[in-house]
C-alpha cells in the first residue's frame, strides 16, 4: 500500500478511488466501511456472469480532517465507469445517514460541540450514473441518496470532488448539483447528458463528441468555474483537494448552505436568470458565455496555467 | 392482457380525470402566477381540489414545444421546465408554512416524460441543476409534511423519472395493459451497451427484476407502491393514498414514505435483498469504531 505522505503530490486524475478516500483524511484515520474484506459484490453481475468487485466500484469510510469527521464516499472509475448499481447506491445512501445520525447523536451528547467537531460528507464522483446490468436497483438508490442529501440540509454539510477521468454525469450529475459547495479540478467534468449522447441528439456538426476540447469547454472545470457552478477550481493532486476541504471544515452550516447553487426559492430565482440569458444568446460555444462574463479573450483561458487562470479569470454574474 | 387506451402524451387530460370537474387553475400555485405562457410550456403547474382538498398539480405537456430551447418536445424536461416545476414546489410550501401538519396540501405530479433536455446549451448552462433544484423542493416538500403522490400514466423513463417521480412519498401507475413505461433504457438498448445478447437478458428479467422494463418488474423491486387497473381508478387511488400518507405522516412515520420507504417496500417484496445487508454492515462497522470520531472530552 501506498504511504499516505506520498499520496498527496498525485494525480487526483489517475489516483484510485482508495487512494483519494485515504489521502483526502489526515494520515492513519480512515477507517473503511463495508470494504473489500467484508466482499459485498453485487449478485446482479454474477448472475450475467460478469466479474465483481469486492467493494463493488464504491469506497466508504470515515476519517478526520483535524478535528473534524469526514464520511468518505468515493467512486472508482476503473470498475464499470463508477456506475452506481444497488450495493454501491446502498453503500453511497447509508454512509451519508451515519453522518447525519452520528451529528445529532455528538449534538445530543455534547452540549459544547463546535462546528469543527461536526461531521461532513465528502463525495468523490467519478461516474455516469445508473449501472445499466442492474439498472431499476441503481435508478432507485439515486432518488434515495438525493433523499439523504436533503435529510442533511441544515446538519451535515455535503461536499462534492470532481477531477477524474469519468467525471460526473446522469443521474449523479444531479446529486453533484445538489450537494452543498462542488469542488473541481480542470479535469474534472459536470453535466447530465454525455457527449455521445448529445451528438447522437444533436448531429456531429452541431456536437462532435470525438473533439476532447470541444467536450471540456463544455463541461470542464474551468467552464464550470466561470459558470458559478464549481465553488472552487484547484489544481489536480490529492493534496490540492485535500487542502481545500480542509478549508471548508467547520464553517458554519449557514455558510455551506450559501455556498449551494440551488436548493431554495431564491436560488432558483438566481439560475432561472442565467437561463434567460441562454435563451437571449443561444450560445454556439461554452466561450461566448465566458465573453459575456467579461473575458475579453475567452480563448486564451483554455490554456492557461491554473494560477493565472484563477487570477485573471471574470466569472458569470446574473 | 388487454391491451387499453394509451394515456401516453395525455397529462392535460388525465388532470381534468383526476381532480374535481372543472376545479384546475393553470399557472396559480398559492400566491404565485406563472403568467407567460411561453415560459417552461413543457411542465403544467397549477392548483385544483381533490374531493374538495386543495392540491398542488405538476404534469407534462405532450404536446408542447419549447421555441427557446428546441429539445424540449414530447414532455421532455428541459432547463426552464425543471425550474418551473421547482417553483411551483416551492410556491406551495410558502402557502402552507404555518399551515398544521394535517393541512399541508398535498402535492400530485402525473407522470409522463420521456426524458431531460439533452443538448448543447443545457450542457452549457448545467441542465443537472435544473432537474437537481426539482428534486430537492420535492424532498423538502415531503419532509414538511406535503404528502405527494406521483402518477405515472404514460413514460417514466430513467433520469426523467428521478426528476419527476421518485422522490414522491408514494408512487402509483397504471398498470402494464396501458403501455406505461418505467425503465432506465429499452432492453434492446441495454443489450447492446453491455454487450450481452438480448435473449439472455429475456430469460433473466424473469428471474431477478433489476434491469427488465415495465411497471410489474418496478413493482416487485418496492419502486412503484401500487398498479392501478382502470383509468377511472386513478382519482379514488390518489385519493386513498393521499389519506394514508397524511396518517403516517401525522404518526411520524415519515421513514415509510418517500425513497427510503421504498427502500423497505423493495426488502419486504423481495426485489431488493443487498439494499439492507450494506445498511446493516455499514452500520455495525462504524457503531464499532464511533467513538474514534467524537471528541474525546
Amino acid at each position: 500500500m501506498t504511504h499516505w505522505t506520498d499520496l498527496q503530490p498525485r494525480s487526483f486524475l489517475e489516483a484510485s478511488a482508495r487512494d483519494r478516500a485515504i489521502g483526502l483524511v489526515d494520515e492513519g484515520s480512515f477507517t473503511e466501511l463495508a470494504g473489500p474484506f467484508d466482499r459485498v459484490t453485487s449478485p446482479h453481475l454474477a448472475l450475467l456472469g460478469d466479474a465483481v468487485a469486492f467493494d463493488d466500484g464504491i469506497v466508504t469510510g470515515v476519517g478526520k480532517i483535524g478535528r473534524t469527521p469526514v464520511f468518505v464516499i468515493s467512486q472508482e472509475g476503473r470498475f464499470i465507469g463508477g456506475s452506481v448499481g444497488e450495493i454501491g447506491g446502498a453503500k453511497m445512501v447509508t454512509a451519508i445517514k451515519l453522518a447525519i445520525d452520528f451529528h445529532d447523536d455528538l449534538v445530543a451528547q455534547f452540549d459544547d460541540l463546535d462546528e469543527e467537531e461536526k461531521p461532513l460528507v465528502v463525495i468523490s464522483f467519478e461516474t455516469g450514473g445508473v449501472r445499466l446490468h442492474e439498472a431499476n436497483a441503481g435508478l432507485l438508490a439515486h432518488a434515495e441518496v438525493m433523499d439523504q442529501l436533503q435529510k442533511a440540509r441544515g446538519k451535515v454539510p455535503v461536499i462534492a470532488l470532481i477531477g477524474s477521468k469519468v467525471g460526473a454525469f446522469g443521474g449523479m450529475g444531479f446529486v453533484a448539483a445538489a450537494t452543498d459547495v462542488i469542488i473541481m479540478s480542470e479535469f474534472g467534468r459536470l453535466g447530465l447528458t454525455g457527449p455521445e449522447v448529445i451528438e447522437q441528439e444533436m448531429g456531429k456538426e452541431e456536437f462532435d463528441a470525438s473533439d476532447r476540447a470541444l467536450v471540456y469547454r463544455t463541461t470542464g472545470g474551468r467552464h464550470k468555474f466561470i459558470m458559478g457552478d464549481a465553488n472552487f477550481l484547484v489544481e489536480n493532486t490529492v493534496a490540492a483537494f485535500r487542502d481545500q476541504v480542509s478549508a471548508l471544515a467547520g464553517l458554519s452550516i449557514e455558510a455551506f448552505e450559501e455556498m449551494r447553487r440551488i436548493g431554495s426559492s431564491a436560488k432558483v430565482k438566481a439560475q432561472l436568470r442565467a437561463v434567460a440569458l441562454a435563451a437571449e444568446m443561444q450560445p454556439g460555444d461554452a466561450t461566448d458565455v465566458w465573453t459575456r462574463a467579461g473575458n475579453t479573450d475567452a480563448h486564451a483561458l483554455i490554456d492557461l496555467p491554473l494560477p493565472e487562470f484563477l487570477a485573471t479569470v471574470r466569472r458569470l454574474a446574473v | 392482457m388487454d391491451m387499453q387506451e394509451s394515456m401516453m402524451g395525455r397529462g392535460r387530460d388525465a388532470i381534468e380525470m383526476i381532480v374535481d370537474a372543472g376545479s384546475f387553475a393553470e399557472g396559480v400555485v398559492g400566491a404565485k402566477s406563472f403568467d407567460d405562457p411561453e415560459f417552461g410550456p413543457g411542465a403544467v403547474v397549477g392548483t385544483a381540489t381533490l374531493q374538495g382538498t386543495v392540491c398542488t398539480i405538476i404534469a407534462s405537456d405532450g404536446g408542447a414545444m419549447n421555441e427557446k430551447f428546441p429539445v424540449v418536445y414530447a414532455g421532455i424536461i428541459g432547463l426552464e421546465e425543471g425550474y418551473k416545476m421547482a417553483e411551483a414546489v416551492y410556491a406551495s410550501i410558502l402557502e402552507d408554512a404555518e399551515k398544521p401538519l394535517a393541512e399541508k396540501r398535498p402535492l400530485v405530479l402525473i407522470v409522463d416524460t420521456p426524458g431531460n433536455g439533452p443538448g448543447k446549451v443545457e450542457e452549457i448552462f448545467g441542465m443537472n441543476k435544473s432537474t437537481a433544484a426539482y428534486q430537492l423542493a420535492l424532498a423538502e416538500a415531503r419532509l414538511k409534511g406535503h404528502p405527494i403522490i406521483a402518477m405515472v400514466i404514460g413514460r417514466a423513463i430513467s433520469g426523467a423519472f428521478l426528476c419527476h417521480g421518485l422522490q414522491a412519498d408514494a408512487i402509483l401507475s397504471l398498470d402494464a395493459q396501458f403501455g406505461t413505461m418505467i425503465h432506465v433504457m429499452p432492453l434492446t438498448s441495454v443489450s447492446r451497451i453491455i454487450r450481452k445478447d438480448l435473449e439472455t437478458l429475456e430469460v433473466l428479467s424473469k428471474q431477478s427484476a433489476v434491469f427488465a422494463a415495465g411497471p410489474r418488474f418496478f413493482h416487485s423491486l418496492g419502486g412503484v407502491e401500487a398498479l392501478v387497473e382502470t383509468l377511472d381508478g386513478m382519482r379514488p387511488a390518489i385519493v386513498a393514498r393521499i389519506a394514508e400518507v397524511r396518517a403516517a405522516k401525522l404518526e411520524g412515520r415519515q421513514d415509510d414514505l418517500g425513497p427510503w420507504g421504498r427502500g423497505k417496500l423493495g426488502e419486504a417484496r423481495g426485489g431488493r435483498i443487498e439494499r439492507p445487508r450494506v445498511i446493516e454492515m455499514m452500520s455495525r462497522d462504524f457503531a464499532a469504531v464511533a467513538d474514534r470520531y467524537a471528541p474525546s472530552r
